[in-house]
């Protein structure tokens, strides 16, 4: 089941991209011994005797630790390095891939990197890391018995995410005032003043955050999903679906049937699986997607879906959706 | 003589049932139409199949184009499973043979994720092709090595090839999958047998197919009754073994081809519906095959209708709702019915 939150973003299991050719240990923070001590996403608190200074970390999280000069040693995805949002772009020269599908792990790879801490969000609706959730395979939740596991919980907002990462970045000795960090929390800040005025401007618009599948549709729930939350926050009415699957509460599934239960002025499609000819080939493709009026108004814009963890790609998101909610009609749907 | 008598009076109470199955799966089809995970009062379903409704409501939509569609393809599927299990019960003379054993869905899956890595194709529409291809080529596959060696294809070859050849289909499935993120998405599709999401397209698609090989197989009792003897006892009446088992899986690759490449691997109908018709109709295939055909579609229409009311406003899949009713019922088979060998 819990395959569904990367519903579209599974991945080709780690084809050993062998990344070993650099020298070893690019950690680099030449931090203070110790003792170290961070209040895990569950509200434990991890402590070790001695700073970590051998990471491995889920994506998201490796790249928000990258982003304050933490580099580290592995990493695991849910879906090719090449593709995920949170990792396209960097440069992973020195850092050993351990998995590029959901659930897979190689832990004998994780193992031989001697990890001192692992790096994974906690997720309160499975009660359970990134990488150590039902449905991923036993092999690879050996990963916990390598080393602590440590990260900010994927709860009620994005920004408690990143300001949770940049709290362990600080504790694990990083500079967190450098001039870019600051400069992307700017753009963010900025980002959202626009948002917040463009939602003021319609306050009858409503919006739901879908992802259409070949033989349901499914609705997120803002409750399980940190940048919805953030937006109901921040002024969009994002519908709440009324009756999200009790085992998976992320999402409510809508039978191809019931595909028009709710009638939103603007659809946010799941990121995983947007493209610019998505809505068109869906209403082409189930005779029922186009009595959704937003879906025949072509009123969709891409949704972030459950992978942002800094300021600087939320500041990126938050634009486009701006310029949605702009162009969008808020009498579509009614 | 008195086998003769028996028989006559088995017949004459088999010809009326086949009717009053005939009743019940215009009932259960009937069902199929008017419940569904959307609530629509029966007047608005009339009128919808009646052709009243004007065509926009989206009543009339869910009506003609979603329910209709799957309705049909349940039935003609269904019929499809069951008589083609019957065939292949017979002819291996295996009472645990079924369509997936013989490597009918592996070798959809593994046509299925070739023509996307290989070819680049793309959609639904397309993929029931290939599906088709790769469940008629797995079956011929199977024939084929089952076929080597000097006594042709027994029984026991078959189910080994078949074991084999779902082995082998399986690997380069998986194969593909890990090393192909697109394939394994498109290839969800498949995994868990499922009526939900196939329209109009589908259904013109296989329903020739279908239904010429439904109309073939009726064809086929007397030369199934003569293999069950056995083949020796076959081959005293003058019948051409070997011949007769090529066209009986000709029959089944296309029935069971067409089946899984619309709507994915569906379990236990296959198995189950024939031991159903046998212990109604005795080892006759002249009436167990017409009766497969008629209880299949009832048992898979009805699996889909639980499977839609019980999870609104979503739907479980056809094939998960086979799959948990038909466990303990084969079990209950097993422990308590007659496992009359095929």
């Amino acid at each position: 089941m819990r395959t569904w939150r990367p519903i579209l973003a599974v991945a080709a299991l780690s084809l050993s991209l062998a990344a070993c050719g650099s020298t070893d240990t690019p950690a680099e923070t030449a931090a203070s011994a110790g003792p170290w001590q961070f209040t895990n996403g569950n509200g434990e608190v991890v402590k070790a005797d001695k700073t970590p200074t051998r990471i491995i970390a889920h994506a998201g999280e490796a790249a928000a630790l990258m982003s304050f000069g933490i580099k580290p040693v592995g990493i695991y995805a849910d879906e090719p390095v090449k593709t995920d949002p949170n990792l396209k772009g960097l440069d992973l020269t020195g850092i050993e891939i351990l998995g590029e599908e959901w659930g897979k792990i190689d832990v004998e790879k994780a193992a031989s990197l001697r990890p001192d801490l692992i790096v994974a969000d906690w997720w309160p609706a499975e009660k359970a890391h990134s990488g150590l959730e039902e449905g991923v395979d036993e092999k690879s939740k050996k990963l916990k018995e390598l080393a602590p596991i440590v990260g900010a919980s994927q709860g009620k907002s994005i920004l408690d995410l990143a300001e949770g990462y940049e709290n362990l970045a600080k504790s694990l000795g990083a500079k967190v005032d450098a001039p870019e960090i600051a400069a992307s929390k700017k753009r963010f800040e900025d980002a959202l003043a626009k948002f917040k005025e463009a939602t003021a401007a319609k306050p009858n618009l409503t919006v739901l955050a879908m992802s259409p599948s070949d033989d349901k549709v499914y609705v997120a729930n803002p409750a399980y999903a940190p940048e919805l939350l953030d937006f109901q926050q921040w002024g969009l009415k994002v519908v709440n679906p009324d009756t999200p699957d009790p085992g998976f509460p992320y999402w409510e599934n809508l039978s191809w049937e019931n595909a028009d239960k709710y009638q939103p002025d603007l659809i946010l499609w799941d990121g995983r699986s947007y493209t610019e000819t998505a809505n068109a080939e869906w209403g082409k493709k189930q005779p029922t997607w186009f009595a959704i009026k937003a879906a025949k108004a072509g009123a969709v814009v891409s949704w972030p879906a459950y992978w942002l963890h800094t300021y600087g790609h939320f500041a990126t998101e938050l634009e486009k959706l701006t310029t949605a909610i702009k162009a969008a009609d808020e009498n579509i749907g009614s | 003589m008195r086998s003769a008598t028996v028989r006559a009076r088995r017949a004459l109470a088999l010809g009326p049932g086949l009717a009053v199955l005939c009743v019940i799966l215009a009932l259960v089809a009937f069902l199929s139409v008017t419940l569904g995970s959307r609530d629509i009062g029966l007047p608005e379903v009339l009128r919808a199949l009646a052709g009243l409704g004007g065509g926009t409501a989206i009543e009339d939509t869910v009506t003609l184009e979603l329910r209709v569609p799957r309705t049909l393809l349940g039935i003609l599927v269904g019929a499809a499973l069951g008589v083609a299990g019957a065939i292949l019960q017979g002819v291996t003379r295996n009472p645990l043979a079924d369509t997936g054993i013989m490597g009918v869905n592996s070798g959809a899956a593994a046509c299925v994720v070739l023509a996307i890595t290989v070819l680049g194709v793309r959609g639904v529409s397309v993929y029931i092709w290939f599906a088709f291809a790769g469940a008629i080529l797995a079956t011929l596959l199977v024939y084929a090595i089952a076929s080597l060696g000097r006594e042709g294809a027994t029984p026991v070859k078959l189910a080994l090839a078949g074991a084999a050849v779902t082995a082998g289909m399986g690997s380069l499935t998986t194969g593909i999958v890990m090393t192909n993120v697109d394939a394994l998405n498109e290839l969800r599709f498949w995994q868990v047998g499922s009526l939900a999401g196939r329209y109009a397209p589908i259904l013109t698609g296989v329903a020739p197919f279908l239904i010429a090989g439904l109309i073939a197989s009726l064809a086929c009792g007397r030369a199934l009754n003569g293999l069950a003897l056995g083949e020796d006892v076959a081959r005293g009446l003058g019948q051409r073994v070997g011949l007769t088992r090529a066209a009986a899986f000709a029959l089944v690759a296309v029935l069971a081809g067409a089946a899984t490449a619309a709507c994915g691997p569906i379990v236990f109908v296959g198995l189950i519906v024939p031991h159903l018709a046998r212990f109604i109709c005795g080892p006759d295939y002249r009436w167990i095959l017409p009766y497969a055909m008629l209880l299949s579609p009832i048992i898979l229409l009805l699996a889909d209708v639980v499977g839609r009311v019980v999870a609104a406003p979503g739907e479980l899949q056809v094939g998960v709702v086979l799959g948990v009713l038909g466990a303990p019922v084969f079990v209950g088979i097993v422990r308590y019915g007659r496992l009359s060998e095929a």
